[in-house]
């Protein structure tokens, strides 16, 4: 694994084109520029390891979810909230193979794990960075080779796995041709909507009816989906959603039950919870004793406890059981004083909202002036099959909404040779 | 004009505070489903009351002691309905501010009603880059943020509208520090009788690391605002 600069003389193209053309509509957050300036390659064996985890991961994931819906009076340790905990008695009708299962791993490289990686979390409910994972790393190779054949080099041979096309043969798969699908987001976030467009457009050009929405425009009757936003109105083949479950409750639809159990296709079915909280690994024990498999898990994610037992021990972090992006979570010296103590003063009031996790030491790549980045590699599981990589990288451990998207390709040609 | 040249017209490379352009109406240029035209094409005069014309506008923005140098150290926060912050800031240019567009609010689903019309700062953008093309700026000009009022507009009569307002956030804006280390120390927001929820829950940060915030509605002379208490989102 290492970073490749993207060429100084390319490099404001290249920001310009993928705000234009690859869906980056926020490529600054405050006061850092959110797109990085290197492209993280990695060899076709770390590729070949890492999909291979993935695949694993989500095997372990998804056969876990489906046990635990089947018996849903031992889902006690994932402290779902009260509204949830009523919700998912609906989903008694989950049939994976009526919808897309759709997941991110974020996999770290690590000094003082076996096999030098670790996962910090599973994106089990809306993962995003769809065109960061498609397109992004297309605008790279273009940039860099480029630059090479400017200056008479030769060209280095990349390529990639583009999530775009991996998630359409998915769709393919279960919604019919020319069929109706909703992308549900949040429609006054545009970082939502950017994410949905890129999906959009590559579902318009399939051949499918594209409809952007939010959770309160679909209606549900007879357990099948249907828009009711203006001029939209009809039957749906399918949902997209981007909306997390958990908020929810904060945007109150009226109808929002049927999505627990609808069966019109859906990405992701919100079965998609039970591995979105941290504090899935509490409920481990319990799966493995009923023949469930978590063996990929333990051996990849750093122990994981709850608050009260972390006390007095060294070495743990803090993270929300629902937290996003990276926010939210105590890495010392990632933070200002005032942020490590405003979280602390939090974990101590509300200790049943987070989860304590043993810190792993990331370590950083090297940039070409010397300075140190810490890679989070997300890597995408669609239907168990593994579909493509959204990394960002940050001068500090803890990988927030302040670090950079990075491009992610692997050594070696392959049918995105450029 | 392209997309995209429209957008360089507005935030030219290398200029100061242009990272904090954001894309979004500019992606949709082009692209537009509704058919109109913005037909009021002049920039609008910057004067406030009691002011003549031809006021330099460290005079016309002039409050008690107020001098040329005060307003060198000063950023704008352009907050006015939809096309009519876009010509505000084009004006501003022609004082030395650099005008910032960072409207964020996306176009609605074809079909249907939506809560703010969005296309229309993004055809406002188009048609004011060729004004905005004709005023020579210094490489670091202060900056004047262009904000849509309407963006908070998120009433529905019922759920078959779509919301697309939208909220600024702290992110969308440099920091306080950043600000102070380019030298700005004062922030004035132009436009509504007070300062819009979402701008002030940003201030507070602002005013706390000692930078002064004053307001006008676009009428009245400027005046220093307190925005200590920190509003709730809705």
């Amino acid at each position: 694994m290492r970073l490749v600069p993207i060429p100084t003389s390319e490099y404001e193209e290249y920001r310009l084109n993928l705000m234009f053309d690859c869906y980056k509509w926020d490529p600054q957050f405050l006061d850092n520029n959110t797109v990085a300036k290197y492209a993280l390659v990695i060899t076709e064996e770390e590729h070949r390891q890492i999909s291979s985890l993935t695949e694993s991961l989500d095997r372990e994931t998804r056969a876990a979810e489906q046990f635990l819906n089947n018996h849903q009076e031992l889902v006690g340790p994932l402290k779902l909230t009260r509204q949830l905990r009523g919700d998912i008695g609906h989903m008694s009708n989950y049939n994976p193979d009526m919808h897309i299962r759709l997941t991110r791993y974020d996999f770290h490289p690590v000094l003082d794990v076996e096999g030098g990686w670790a996962i910090s979390e599973v994106n089990s409910d809306v993962p995003g960075g769809f065109a960061e994972a498609s397109l992004m790393p297309l605008a790279a190779i273009e940039s860099i080779n480029r630059a090479h054949i400017s200056q008479i080099m030769e060209k280095e041979a990349y390529h990639i796995v583009s999530f775009g096309d991996v998630m359409l043969e998915a769709v393919k798969k279960k919604v019919k041709a020319g069929g109706r699908i909703m992308l549900v987001h949040c429609t006054c976030y545009s970082d939502d909507r950017q994410v949905m467009q890129f999906m959009g457009d590559r579902l318009k050009a399939e051949g499918y009816q594209v409809i952007y929405g939010a959770v309160e425009h679909v209606n549900f009757k007879d357990k099948k989906a249907y828009c009711v936003l203006d001029g939209n109105k009809g039957e749906l083949d399918a949902i997209f959603r981007f909306t997390p479950l958990e908020w929810f409750k904060d945007i109150k639809p009226k109808r929002w039950q049927g999505y627990f159990d609808t069966e019109t296709t859906s990405c992701n079915h919100p079965v998609a919870i039970y591995a979105q909280t941290k504090r899935f690994p509490f409920i481990w024990d319990v799966l493995e004793a009923n023949g469930i498999s978590m063996s990929t898990w333990r051996s990849l994610l750093p122990e994981t406890i709850d608050v009260k037992s972390a006390a007095g021990r060294e070495g743990y972090i803090y993270k929300p059981a629902y937290g996003r992006v990276g926010d939210g979570i105590s890495i010392r010296e990632a933070l200002d004083i005032k942020e490590y103590e405003k979280i602390m003063k939090d974990v101590g009031r509300h200790p049943g909202r987070y989860v304590a996790q043993k810190k792993f030491a990331s370590i950083p790549l090297k940039g070409e002036g010397g300075e140190e980045y810490h890679v989070c590699l997300g890597s995408y599981a669609i239907d168990g099959a593994h579909g493509g990589y959204y990394a960002r990288v940050s001068s500090t451990p803890r990988i927030d909404s302040n670090a950079a998207d990075i491009p992610v390709l692997i050594e070696g040609g392959g049918s995105y040779d450029r | 004009m392209t997309a995209k040249e429209v957008y360089k017209i507005w935030a030219p490379t290398g200029k100061k505070w242009v990272d904090w352009v954001r894309p979004v109406p500019f992606v949709g240029i082009g692209q537009y489903q509704k058919a109109y035209g913005i037909i009021n094409q002049a920039l609008p005069s910057i004067q406030f009351l009691n002011q003549t014309e031809n006021d330099e506008l460290n005079t016309i923005l002039g409050i008690n002691g107020w001098e040329k140098e005060y307003l060198e150290h000063t950023a704008i926060i352009v907050d006015m309905s939809g096309d009519q912050s876009v010509g505000y800031g084009v004006a501003m240019a022609g004082y030395g501010f650099r005008p910032i567009p960072v409207y964020n609010g996306t176009l609605e689903q074809q079909g249907a009603r939506a809560t703010v019309d969005n296309q229309s700062v993004g055809m406002a953008l188009e048609l004011m880059a060729k004004e905005l093309q004709k005023i020579s700026l210094a490489d670091d000009a202060r900056p004047a943020f262009l904000l849509d009022r309407n963006r908070l507009n998120r009433y529905k009569l019922e759920d078959s509208v779509y919301d697309n307002s939208w909220d600024v956030y702290p992110q969308d804006l440099p920091s306080p520090d950043y600000l102070l280390d380019s030298g700005i120390e004062n922030i004035l927001v132009i436009g509504g009788r007070k300062i819009s929820r979402d701008v002030k829950k940003i201030l507070v940060a602002h005013q706390k690391k000692g930078l002064k915030i004053f307001h006008t509605d676009g009428y009245e002379k400027p005046r220093m605002q307190l925005v200590w208490k920190m509003p709730s989102w809705d």
